[in-house]
């Protein structure tokens, strides 16, 4: 999945309200068409993220079979690599955000089976890579093995673990006590102890407490006002204090509040006013802002953050895991 | 400069490898890379040498050759640190060479992270690389926000102990001088001040991270130096009258009144200046008042959230409206 931006701009307005299903779902699948683009070798870092966040984004346009699964399942296993993890393309060393992905890209379209069939070592050798990037002094988890550690880790630990049933390879009360020092006085999280509250990674924070069934950990009459006070007057959200407003955060800081049952606490048309603005409806996709230039990321997230409002034509997200609920139903059903 | 290495005599015993994008399963991949020639090469010998774990000169040249193609190729910046130690090489003529990396990309994060890899080697630096708050400050010059900079700065401050050193208030003062919302510096005045300390383990306030702290521990310190605190609160109104719609200041205030044990009724008298009648200057001073009074006049505190959710911040009705049912139930 490409993620070169463009060539679109986000050119919706405030009176155009309706939501271009079929023009997303074009704008999706021709992504991969747009190889004789410079940009498109320089976001070879983020390949695997990008399949992940086209197909989930097709999920929820309603139009799950617009990706040919069958070369989908070949791309992800062709990441893959000896230690289980995978990643971000073929030849490339395995990372934990490239391994959430490939975990929720096979989990969408119902084809774990295949790790144990042609991948390497089965979904146990998966959950090991993840493990051991467990800090088992504080419960951080790292990237890779070059030992970064953030929230964002963490909660992709959780979230790919628990969707292969493995959560029980790592040891979660220590990475629960990790994400409760990431809290600040505000009540929202950072990306490590003591760095400021983020909207990203409140969800990350959040997402991972959810997972680990912690919920009564967070305060969330605090966070609940901090995250409601990132909605700005055009409606749109923004990630900290005093930033502006970018359409992907209708999905950070509005799966944070449904999470914590606050979702009522902000303007849901106002926000889905903002993020149809940052739609392209010439030639589909999503930009951060109205004017901007449309991407794949934005596109996933901005109709991810609709689909949280109940905006008709939507499937059900779920909030926790950012992938269809229908999807999580059918996972956890096993 | 395709074909560079390919012609290059010091790499004339290197064999390339090629890319392997899981084409010879047999399956067309979905997302077949097209790359450039230069880069193509580089990175085929980048695999090479990395494959015979080489420790070289000339490993390491290649090395800032593809960072100078693509820094956000993250399996290259591990390589390169392994063989900056390996050779026993000069990290601060490394650290003066990634400055001007991370100024042309703003956005990158793996270079912050090669950085702190470097940095926190106690062998190379026992204490902070003198220059190090400069180039901060050149970035921040950039971008006085920006998340990376700041998370690897508080973890200078924790790695090197410098929470009372002059230079790291000073900083946060110019900055927010600058920016009186930049509340990625309030943050860090915020951490320098009543951020937990090295008998801790770190966290956002001091008892975050402990599963067994009652929500009222968490930010409270146990030993309190009540001047700096009166010194804090006095800098935090200066800054609220210089913007009193701004956010960062009040919170800042509220954290370090919690962190004392003092209440938030001491500031009454300088929080009401900004709600004399209709006009009301500041939004965060009529819920610091309703929070005032929610201790003993609820109905006074009702009429400031309702004015909250009326006229000051109506897009957050639902959430005013839940404030105002909460102080019926506590009565």
């Amino acid at each position: 999945m490409a993620l070169v931006s463009g060539p679109g701009r986000a050119g919706g307005t405030s009176s155009d309200q309706e939501l271009h299903i079929l023009k997303h779902v074009t704008y999706i699948k021709n992504l991969d068409t747009r190889k004789e683009e410079l940009e498109y070798w320089l976001t070879e870092h983020l390949r695997l993220n990008g399949v992940y966040w086209g197909l989930t984004a097709l999920h929820l346009l309603g139009h799950p079979d617009a990706l040919p699964r069958e070369e989908t399942i070949d791309f992800v296993l062709s990441c893959q690599k000896e230690n289980g993890g995978f990643g971000a393309a073929p030849g490339h060393d395995a990372h934990m955000l490239y391994t959430v992905s490939a975990v929720q890209i096979l989990v969408t379209i119902d084809a774990v089976d295949e790790l144990e069939k042609r991948g390497r070592g089965g979904k146990q050798r998966v959950g090991s890579f993840i493990a051991s990037m467990q800090n088992n002094e504080d419960g951080s988890f790292m990237g890779d093995q070059w030992g970064e550690t953030d929230t964002r880790f963490l909660y992709g630990a959780l979230n790919a673990l628990s969707l292969l049933g493995l959560l029980d390879m790592v040891d979660l009360p220590k990475a629960v006590s990790y994400v409760q020092s990431c809290e600040n006085f505000d009540g929202a999280y950072g990306v490590t102890p003591g760095a400021e509250s983020h909207s990203g990674q409140v969800f990350t924070c959040v997402g991972a407490l959810a997972i680990a069934g912690r919920l009564d950990l967070v305060n969330r009459d605090r966070l609940g006002a901090w995250l409601s006070e990132r909605q700005i007057d055009k409606g749109g959200f923004n990630g900290r204090p005093e930033k502006l407003p970018d359409a992907c955060y209708a999905w950070w800081v509005g799966s944070s509040l449904a999470m914590i049952d606050r979702l009522h606490w902000i303007d849901g048309k106002k926000l889905a006013s903002f993020v149809l603005q940052c739609q392209d409806p010439e030639a589909g996709g999503f930009a951060d802002r109205p004017g901007n230039m449309v991407d794949v990321y934005h596109t996933h997230f901005g109709i991810a953050g609709l689909s949280l409002l109940g905006v008709e034509g939507l499937q059900e997200v779920d909030p926790i895991y950012c992938m269809p609920k229908a999807v999580i139903a059918r996972c956890f059903a096993r | 400069m395709a074909e560079g290495y390919a012609n290059d005599t010091e790499w004339a015993n290197v064999t390339p490898i090629e890319l392997d994008d899981g084409s010879e399963s047999g399956a067309m991949p979905l997302a077949t890379i097209a790359y450039p020639p230069e880069y193509l090469e580089a990175t085929s010998y980048l695999r090479a040498v990395m494959a015979a774990n080489e420790m070289s000169e000339r490993a390491l040249k290649l090395t800032k050759d593809v960072i100078s193609m693509n820094p956000a190729h993250y399996t290259v910046w591990i390589y390169r640190a392994r063989i900056l130690f390996a050779l026993d090489k000069d990290l601060v003529e490394e650290l003066n060479w990634l400055n001007g990396v991370s100024l042309k990309y703003l956005k990158n994060y793996q270079i912050w992270h090669h950085r702190q890899v470097l940095v926190s080697s106690r062998t190379h630096f026992p204490t902070m690389p003198t220059k190090e708050p400069d180039f901060l400050m050149e970035m921040f010059a950039q971008d006085s926000k920006n998340y990376h900079v700041w998370t690897y700065r508080h973890w200078l401050v924790r790695h090197f102990k410098l929470w009372d050193s002059p230079r790291e208030i000073e900083d946060v003062e110019t900055l927010i001088k600058a920016d009186v919302r930049n509340n990625s510096a309030w943050n860090h005045r915020y951490m320098l001040r009543f951020g937990p300390r090295d008998d801790e383990p770190d966290a956002g306030m001091v008892n975050a991270g402990k599963s067994q702290s009652k929500p009222e521990e968490k930010g409270r310190l146990p030993v309190v130096d009540e001047d700096l605190v009166d010194e804090d609160l006095k800098y935090a109104q200066k800054q609220i009258l210089r913007a009193p719609e701004n956010r960062s200041p009040w919170w800042y205030a509220r954290g370090a009144l919690h962190a004392a044990g003092r209440s938030l009724g001491e500031w009454e008298e300088f929080v009401a200046k900004f709600v004399e009648g209709d006009e009301v200057k500041s939004s965060h001073a009529v819920e610091w008042l309703a929070d005032v009074y929610a201790e003993a006049e609820k109905t006074k505190a009702v009429e400031m959230l309702t004015m909250l959710k009326d006229k000051y911040d109506p897009i957050r009705k639902n959430y005013w409206d839940y404030r105002i049912r909460m102080l019926g139930q506590v009565a």
